[in-house]
């Protein structure tokens, strides 16, 4: 997968396309991300994600007019001033620790290495590991998945972050609210693991033509 | 000049997810304190639901300012975790000097604030409210 | 040698004891004072420090209960006089009611 028409920024029209992908992609799903909490959490993750991707979204012109690294970094300040609830600190550190890792150009293995060091940062913010039924539990097998490379990773990537979602399925939550309810947590998806699913979708679809 | 007192005083912030309870302990505090302490609130999220907000927590921190540093308290998850956000937003200068207190969010401002009255610093201010908290 | 105790005790006649508010004004006043102040409910102890708000809201000693004091140290003497005429004025709590009182029209 290539996406460097020049070798010192990538394409804006490109980077526009991700950043609306994403946000839409969050916004359009609030509900349904709403829906998943309210089984398990406190009910505001839909809400948090579509106040934050709003505000993504009527900043887009100037994200897409900064070098990637840069966009990044202010979308994930975006994130924490305007999400919230549990998950603003959250994705606000992973896109601020992908800001600050990514290249100008990545290649693949560049966005392995800054997600393997956004996916840290979530961990330590959050005091929380892959296996407690969280947003981890979809990031680290993409992650896992990136680092091995190779053709047609769009796709592959797409199909792990769909099944390491319902995977969570049958975890008992360990962290958040939604561990106050034990067993109760089983059964449902975790609302971060789907929206860490939809964000590696949208950006899979993006890249993947 | 009383206002210099204030500011010389170890200033609070109280951050709830719950608006009301925000302003409820604030006026508690300032009840049973006094005004020599000040103290600053926030509570739910910009819709006026349930919630924390980091822009609504830098604002708190930057009312309740002292030199001699804040003490933040909070109730649940969300609110500590927006609350250290907000505090890594903070300049070099004010960062250093705002503390987190693991104590309940009603009884350790009030603590606190007794505490703060008489002047003491910043360190003194959070083990007094952290008596609280049994150690585990 | 350090000085020894000096002691003196009061009797909390206003409603709440020491409650809440009365044990932060009691802490308060204690703080402002350099000596060791320390208060019981009985002559032999325990003895709790009277500048911990944290100690002396476990305290809750109810109306008509008896706070004994002792200090040591430069202002001990003064400390304790303060402390003893904070209880006797019930801790100012009537200026306060009468202050909410007007301060809520």
């Amino acid at each position: 997968m290539t996406i460097d028409t020049d070798d010192r920024t990538i394409d804006q029209a490109l980077q526009r396309r991700l950043i609306e992908a994403v946000a839409q992609s969050m916004i359009g799903h609030a509900e349904e991300l709403t829906r998943l909490d309210q089984a398990i959490g406190d009910g505001d993750h839909g809400l948090n994600m579509r106040r934050g991707f709003e505000a993504v979204l009527a900043d887009i012109d100037a994200l897409a007019a900064q070098p990637l690294p840069l966009s990044l970094r202010a979308i994930g300040t975006c994130l924490v001033l305007k999400v919230g609830g549990a998950s603003g600190p959250l994705y606000g550190t992973l896109f601020l620790t992908l800001g600050k890792e990514m290249p100008d150009v990545p290649h693949p293995a560049d966005a392995a290495r800054a997600l393997g060091a956004a996916i840290a940062a979530v961990m330590s913010r959050g005091k929380s590991q892959p296996g407690q039924k969280t947003m981890l539990d979809v990031l680290a097998p993409v992650h896992a998945e990136l680092l091995e490379g190779g053709e047609d990773l769009a796709a592959r990537l797409k199909a792990r972050a769909r099944a390491a979602a319902a995977a969570t399925v049958p975890m008992r939550a360990q962290r958040g609210r939604a561990s106050f309810l034990g067993d109760r947590s089983i059964g449902h998806m975790d609302p971060g693991a789907r929206s860490a699913w939809l964000m590696i979708e949208a950006v899979c679809d993006v890249l993947g033509g | 000049m009383f206002w210099e007192a204030e500011l010389a005083n170890v200033g609070i912030v109280i951050v709830s997810h719950s608006p009301k309870i925000a302003e409820g302990a604030a006026d508690m505090v300032r009840q049973m304190v006094g005004s020599s302490v000040r103290v600053a609130h926030t509570g739910g999220n910009p819709e006026g639901g349930l919630g924390t907000d980091v822009t609504a927590i830098l604002a708190a921190i930057d009312k309740a300012w002292s030199d001699a540093g804040v003490a933040i308290f909070v109730d649940l998850g969300g609110a500590e975790t927006n609350s250290e956000m907000a505090i890594e937003m903070l300049d070099d200068k004010r960062r250093g000097r705002v503390v987190m207190c693991n104590a309940p969010i009603v009884e350790g401002a009030v603590i606190a604030a007794t505490e703060a009255s008489g002047g003491s610093p910043l360190e003194t201010v959070k083990r007094a409210a952290e008596e609280l908290t049994p150690e585990a | 040698m350090p000085d020894s105790f000096i002691t003196a005790s009061a009797q909390l006649t206003n409603a709440v004891g020491l409650h809440a508010r009365p044990s932060v004004r009691l802490t308060q006043l204690a703080k402002s004072f350099a000596a060791q102040v320390e208060v019981a409910l009985v002559p032999e102890g325990p003895w709790v420090d009277a500048k911990s708000p944290v100690r002396i809201m476990r305290v809750k000693a109810p109306m008509g209960s008896v706070l004994h004091f002792r200090a040591r140290g430069a202002d001990a003497a003064a400390a304790l006089v303060s402390l003893v005429g904070l209880v006797k004025r019930r801790f100012d709590e009537d200026e306060d009611a009468s202050l909410e009182g007007t301060a809520r029209g």
